[in-house]
């Protein structure tokens, strides 16, 4: 698989950096939206329901 | 005889205000501490590749996302089939959860795999068997929330979105086959060779394996989150009811 | 219980029989599909041709969303749900006779289509044995596929929006077979269409199976 590509797209470590900060920016996104929910959620809830039991 | 206790009869444990535990708070740490080793080897220690350059860096989380994704599918077939068989809510609220995830690890892995294609084949997108496939995986999954987020009662939608689930694996299966041997019928597959083939070793394999780890990790902790979360909804949503149904017999009685 | 899924099919069958949906409206947007493919693909620059498989296939599964939500929707009229279940059909017979009815229409058709590809796209039939097991293999893919997923949305407000987008991908395997072997008997190398073909039939066992099976559990609720 040939090289030659890669020079005529500006580099790869743009997409390299893009992808990285996609990966975990995305992941945090959905970990924060989760959490905010929870928390939204559990405080509708009585005390004694709020997990699996 | 008689035991006291020291807390008085009427206080009630509060109950937690998150979805969070300690488990979740270990499991959290340890992530994000994989996270930081991952990108010590991924970004800065290990070399770059002899064909993809830098690009294999990204391959150190696109290949863990892909596989958590699959695992995600698994639980989301293996929960409908024991809600279905046993009629496990754990199982159901796990398949949901499952599912969930898996649409995230599946979006993070057509979005990776489109940003290494771009300097590796010159185009963000080929109609080659793994990148197809995968796009059909997220249409898949779509499916399955579509149904399991219905606004109906729960049993309606958790049977419903259990028989969608318990056909996911298959499907995938099926999919994947399909789209496989129509792909590498008439083309000589090493000329789409997404660079897997060569040789992957030393440095290069070691942050391989801790994007593994930290991928799961995060995986297993936003599970756990979305399970619970799946779990309050529907306390929520009964709570509605119960609210409703308790304000019609109150009214009923005052008539 | 073949008597009583042919039951239900014929029940289907003559209510169709009688207001003619499908053959006033389905099928005329069957062909219709075929004249926009021309509108879209420049028939003079041999796309059309070329594509013809294909787009046969691609009208067939439109087609046939329509055939299937018009299977359900016959149900949700009159309190016919609770008339079935209280008729003590068991329920794979119930499933059976909508597979039935759906693949029928299926069949007819594709026939038609089958005859509209010939006259419009000008294409020339050969490798026919392998062109009718596909038909028939494909046709129960997509009838029982499509009732099963029927079923799950059925009842639904949101059903004509859901039922595509459970459907549709679930079918593409079928597309890709269905396609590469009608390929296959059209360009004169039948032998490479049979795969496909079992392929198909192995999607068709586990969709009769998953049908029979989930069809009850899904009848029960309200």
């Amino acid at each position: 698989m040939s090289t030659v590509v890669v020079g005529a797209i500006g580099g790869t470590w743009p997409y390299v950096i893009a992808s990285w900060i996609f990966v975990f920016g995305s992941m945090g996104v959905f970990a924060a939206v989760t959490v905010v929910r929870g928390r939204r959620l559990s405080r509708r809830v009585p005390p004694e329901r709020r997990r699996w039991s | 005889m008689t035991i006291e206790t020291d807390a008085p009869d009427d206080v009630v444990d509060p109950g937690p205000l998150t979805t969070g535990s300690r488990t979740t708070a270990v499991l959290g740490g340890v992530a994000l501490v994989a996270i930081a080793v991952l990108a010590l080897f991924g970004l800065v220690l290990s070399p770059a590749d002899a064909n993809q350059g830098e690009a294999v860096r990204i391959l150190y989380v696109h290949v863990p996302s892909a596989t958590a994704a699959y695992i995600g599918c698994f639980l989301t077939t293996t929960g409908s089939v024991l809600y279905l068989w046993r009629r496990s809510r754990w199982w159901e609220l796990v398949a949901f959860a499952g599912a969930e995830v898996a649409t995230l690890f599946t979006v993070i892995t057509l979005v990776t795999g489109m940003l290494w294609g771009r300097p590796t084949w010159g185009v963000f997108w080929v109609w080659d068997a793994r990148l197809t496939s995968t796009a059909m995986l997220l249409l898949l999954l779509l499916g399955y929330l579509a149904v399991r987020r219905l606004s109906a009662d729960y049993e309606v939608r958790a049977k419903r979105a259990a028989i969608v689930g318990l056909l996911l694996v298959p499907n995938v299966i099926i999919v994947r086959q399909s789209v496989q041997w129509w792909r590498t019928l008439h083309q000589k597959p090493t000329l789409f060779s997404n660079g897997l083939d060569s040789r992957i070793e030393g440095l290069m394999l070691f942050s391989l394996f801790t994007g593994f780890i930290a991928i799961a990790l995060v995986f297993l902790w936003l599970l756990i989150h979305r399970f619970r979360v799946a779990w309050l909804a529907e306390q929520v949503a009964e709570e509605g009811l119960e609210a409703a149904i308790a304000e019609r017999r109150a009214e009923g009685a005052s008539a | 219980m073949w008597a009583d899924a042919w039951l239900v099919a014929v029940k289907d069958l003559r209510i169709e029989f009688r207001s003619r949906v499908a053959l006033n409206q389905v099928l005329p947007f069957a062909l219709l599909v075929l004249v926009l493919f021309a509108f879209a693909l420049d028939p003079d620059r041999g796309l059309l041709e070329k594509a013809t498989p294909g787009l046969y296939w691609v009208a067939v599964l439109f087609s046939a969303l329509l055939a299937l939500g018009r299977s359900f929707s016959v149900e949700s009229a009159d309190g016919v749900r609770d008339a079935l279940r209280l008729s003590g059909l068991p329920p794979v017979a119930l499933w059976l006779g909508k597979v039935l009815s759906v693949a029928i229409q299926l069949l007819v058709l594709e026939v038609v289509l089958g005859a509209g590809i010939i006259v419009l796209y000008g294409t020339s039939v050969t490798g026919w044995p392998l062109l009718l097991m596909t038909i028939v293999v494909a046709t129960v893919a997509i009838a029982t596929a499509g009732t099963l997923y029927g079923v799950v949305a059925a009842g639904l407000r949101v059903r004509e929006t859901l039922l595509p987008l459970l459907v549709l991908p679930v079918l593409a395997p079928v597309l890709i077979g269905s396609t590469r072997a009608f390929e296959a008997a059209l360009g004169g190398t039948p032998s490479e269409g049979w795969p496909w073909v079992g392929l198909m039939s192995v999607f068709a066992a586990v969709y009769v199976v998953a049908g029979a099976l989930g069809f009850g559990p899904l009848m029960e609720e309200t």
